[in-house]
């Protein structure tokens, strides 16, 4: 392997990456971002729900990139690290889950606005990302043989659309700063629907063209 | 002599500020300038658009209401004709909009429809007077705001208002150029706010110029805002360039957006949630990460002055 492939594989650099979050909002904290001293709850769990965010849009690009660029040494690491990204996801959202209590002041004010569609959408979406990070590990991967794993992890896309229902819910007006963050992804999807529809549409129209 | 008659909106000053933040409060004012003497004390300060001596009214001293730091209140705001972030407007509005001279047009069914320039206006309205209001955003977040400026009854006085008129509108300014957030977007600009006329001759309701006795800043509205300080604060249009009086109820900016979620009336009412979010109580800027919860109160704790304007009114279905 190449010495910059190796690199880009190392786990130090992968968990300095996870962990660029937390440092960039200890600076912001600590330069007396306006916005954290007027309504620090609302910006740390805002911040933590948009980290999340940015790591799962980052996880799910992973192989429509890698398929558009099959040499990018990069691309080739972020596969190989696919699984920690993944939980990286996880634990930005716990983090946006357990901010969420101060922010709206008690637990029992959790409780009485747990059953609103938009808390709702990223309460089930969190629920479906533990389950994918508790099985984000060999022995799980061996356990539920390669497809079953992969058909298990496909929920990544549920999670994906009610992450999505739950930012757009937030916004006052519109949807432009979900898709700010989503919108690259949803290029990428749109580029490998395009190629896979491509490559599909000889094989379904030659026979009627013979018999045409 | 002037006796301090409590307003029942005056709470206990134990619900608002720790003792670090009343004396984060003091070096601040220290910083800045201020005595907390002349805020007190009654002393005249400056004020207004071009420097206006603006005297406390005794009335609306808010005693025991803690006035938010003058960096939050002008680092911290709601200004969507600039920027979608609460930080934006502060740098955006200051590079190069120009907010005086500002022409202030009185239009619709008054018998003397005029404009002025503000400055001129301010001196016609005798000057300008400090209120300490409390100010409390849909967001279920709040300040406490030290206005200068003047009461809004008197502007609807010197405009004289045909009995045929039932609301004013509150229009904001339209420039394009200079405000990144009217180019494009999916609101439709101007900003649009209005009132009825009921409610805009209570005493409560008040036109503002300056913020702790100094000219107010762009990204808080300059050089002229509105401030209701029992409704939510979006209610409170910024840098007004009209106000027409009309006998059909205006459509405000939110309400066109949203129909579903901000109505005409927008009191805060800590009874009638916003169908996304609770507003039993609010988030007390500049309170800290666990300290800044406070009950929300019926008409944002002016309830005395203003529930009258209501009675008989389905609020729930008045939102």
């Amino acid at each position: 392997m190449k010495r910059q492939a190796r690199i880009l594989r190392s786990g130090w650099l992968l968990y300095a990456a996870l962990c660029l979050p937390l440092v960039v909002v200890f600076i912001q904290a600590g330069q007396g971002n306006v916005e954290y001293l007027a309504d620090p709850a609302k910006f740390l769990l805002e911040f933590m729900g948009k980290a999340a965010v940015v790591f799962l849009v980052v996880t799910m690009a992973v192989t429509p990139l890698r398929q558009l660029f099959p040499k990018s040494d990069l691309f080739k690491a972020l596969a190989f690290r696919r699984r920690q990204l993944g939980i990286a996801v996880f634990v930005y959202a716990l983090l946006h889950l357990l901010l969420y209590v101060p922010y709206i002041g008690s637990w029992e004010a959790f409780a009485d606005e747990w059953s609103k569609l938009f808390i709702l959408s990223g309460l089930v979406a969190l629920a479906l990302l533990l389950v994918l990070a508790l099985t984000s590990n060999n022995w799980s991967v061996r356990k539920l043989g390669g497809k079953g794993w992969k058909r298990l992890h496909k929920l990544t896309y549920v999670a994906a659309a009610l992450v999505i229902y739950h930012q757009v819910a937030q916004e006052k007006t519109g949807y432009r700063e979900t898709l700010v963050y989503f919108g690259p992804l949803l290029a990428l999807e749109a580029v490998r629907l395009g190629r896979w529809w491509k490559n599909r549409i000889p094989s379904v129209q030659s026979p009627s063209r013979e018999t045409g | 002599m002037l006796i301090h008659r409590k307003n029942n909106w005056e709470i206990a000053g134990s619900l608002v500020t720790s003792e670090a933040d009343y004396l984060n409060r003091r070096r601040f004012l220290k910083a800045v300038g201020l005595g907390v003497g002349s805020l007190v004390g009654g002393n005249a300060l400056w004020g207004a658009t071009a420097g206006f001596p603006s005297e406390p009214n005794p009335n609306f001293l808010g005693k025991s209401l803690e006035p938010t730091p003058y960096d939050l209140i002008t680092g911290y705001n709601n200004f969507y004709e600039f920027s979608y972030d609460k930080s934006g407007p502060a740098k955006l509005a200051n590079k190069g909009w120009k907010t005086e001279p500002w022409s202030l047009e009185i239009a619709g069914m008054v018998d003397n429809p005029m404009t002025f320039d503000v400055n001129d206006l301010i001196r016609k309205m005798g000057g300008i007077e400090q209120r300490v209001y409390r100010l409390r955003c849909v967001e279920a977040w709040s300040m406490v705001v030290p206005w200068d400026g003047f009461a809004l009854n008197k502007l609807v006085k010197l405009a004289s208002p045909k009995s045929s008129a039932k609301y004013v509108k509150f229009v904001s300014f339209y420039n394009p150029e200079e405000a990144p957030g009217q180019r494009g977007g999916s609101i439709d600009w101007p900003y649009v706010e209005g009132l009825t006329i009921e409610e805009a001759n209570n005493e409560l309701a008040f036109l503002a110029t300056g913020i702790y006795g100094k000219p107010i800043p762009n990204q808080n509205g300059a050089p002229i805002r509105l401030v209701v300080p029992w409704k939510y604060g979006f209610k409170s249009g910024k840098s007004i360039v009209r106000i027409e009086f009309t006998d059909t109820q205006p459509v405000n900016t939110w309400q066109a957006l949203q129909p579903r979620e901000y109505g005409f009336y927008a009191n805060v009412n800590p009874k009638v949630d916003h169908p996304r979010w609770s507003q039993a109580s609010e988030r007390v800027i500049g309170g800290g990460f666990f300290g800044g919860r406070q009950p929300t109160l019926m008409f944002n704790g002016y309830e005395e002055q203003v529930g009258h304007l209501y009675e008989g009114l389905d609020l729930r279905k008045h939102f």
